[in-house]
């Protein structure tokens, strides 16, 4: 008899290889962090049901879902927006999952699980702005892009979520991206390449930053 | 060609994916052949302003009217199509 084991495996584990990459012998100007271990539910309300579901919302996370391309970091749970009327709920723990969110917001809202279906990857570092320039097209100077500002965007051809996170202990600001799992590891090679000539420091975690 | 998305802002055509003419009505069932093959066949070759269709799949992923000048590309508006969203960036 076959033995199974379903172990969860991140669709980066061949292309991700932590440590340095890049110009060597100068500390690293970015760093790229692959978040393991969330849980992402996708929420889009019912036709009509946006109010309702803005209600429920409220009453479920203790802050307003976001009705504008922004990022609510609420206490235990992160809201992105992800397009008119739908928002995800990022989270780690088991404290926001289907099982947990279906009963609050199915009634105005459709939801959809989407935790092993993206890749979270995290940029930062004095060149991270650099890097994201070369390839998106959405001004990230942080009097534009401050913190809890959100895109749905396109990179390299590929649709992303980004959005501005906590800064850093170090005081450098945060940029978090969502990919689907199937573009991730062509996106992050693209991302290694825009940032190898500043050094790039290369991790995974189960932190959620 | 840049185009202010309703819900996301400004960004680059790259995004955005083009339909058609926003301006033809389907029928109601029993409508003639004329008016069918005009729906179905014949559009308009404006100078000027037009109405047009823009799906912003690289963003938001919601559909768009957009009212454009085809001799300047100039765009005088931009709203959520019909069923883009019950409601508006702030509202
Ligand atoms: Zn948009």
């Amino acid at each position: 008899m076959v033995d199974f084991s379903w172990v969860p495996r991140s669709p980066l584990e061949k292309a991700l290889v932590t440590g340095a990459h890049g110009a060597r012998g100068i500390e690293a100007g970015v760093s790229l962090t692959e978040i393991r271990n969330f849980d992402l539910v996708q929420v889009m309300a019912r036709r009509g049901k946006a109010a309702e579901l803005a209600k429920a919302a409220k009453a479920r996370f203790g802050v307003a879902a976001p009705n504008a391309p922004k990022a609510i970091l609420a206490s235990d749970a992160t809201l992105i927006c992800s397009g008119p009327d739908q928002f995800f709920v990022l989270s780690k723990g088991g404290k926001h999952t289907m099982p947990t969110l279906v009963p609050a917001l199915s009634g105005p809202a459709s939801l959809s699980d989407q935790s092993h279906a993206r890749v979270l990857i995290s940029i930062s570092g004095a060149r991270a702005r650099t890097i994201l320039a070369k390839l998106s097209s959405i001004d990230l100077h942080a009097t534009a892009f401050p913190i809890g500002a959100a895109a749905a965007t396109s990179m390299d051809h590929t649709s992303v979520t980004l959005w501005r996170g906590r800064d850093r202990p170090d005081g450098k600001a945060v940029f978090n991206l969502l990919v689907f799992a199937t573009f991730a590891e062509s996106l992050w090679h693209t991302m290694l390449d825009a940032a190898a000539e500043y050094g790039v420091d290369i991790s995974h975690s189960e932190e959620l930053g | 060609m840049r185009i202010v998305c309703p819900f996301c802002g400004e960004r680059e055509l790259g995004e955005f994916t083009y339909l058609g003419d926003a301006k033809p009505v389907r029928p109601e069932a029993g409508a003639s052949e004329d008016e069918v093959f005009d729906y179905v066949y014949l559009r308009d070759n404006v100078a000027g302003q037009t109405s047009e269709y823009w799906y912003h799949g690289g963003g938001c992923r919601a559909w768009l009217k957009v009212t454009r000048n085809t001799l300047t590309h100039e765009i005088s508006s931009v709203e959520p199509a019909a069923g883009a969203g019950a409601t508006k960036v702030g509202a």
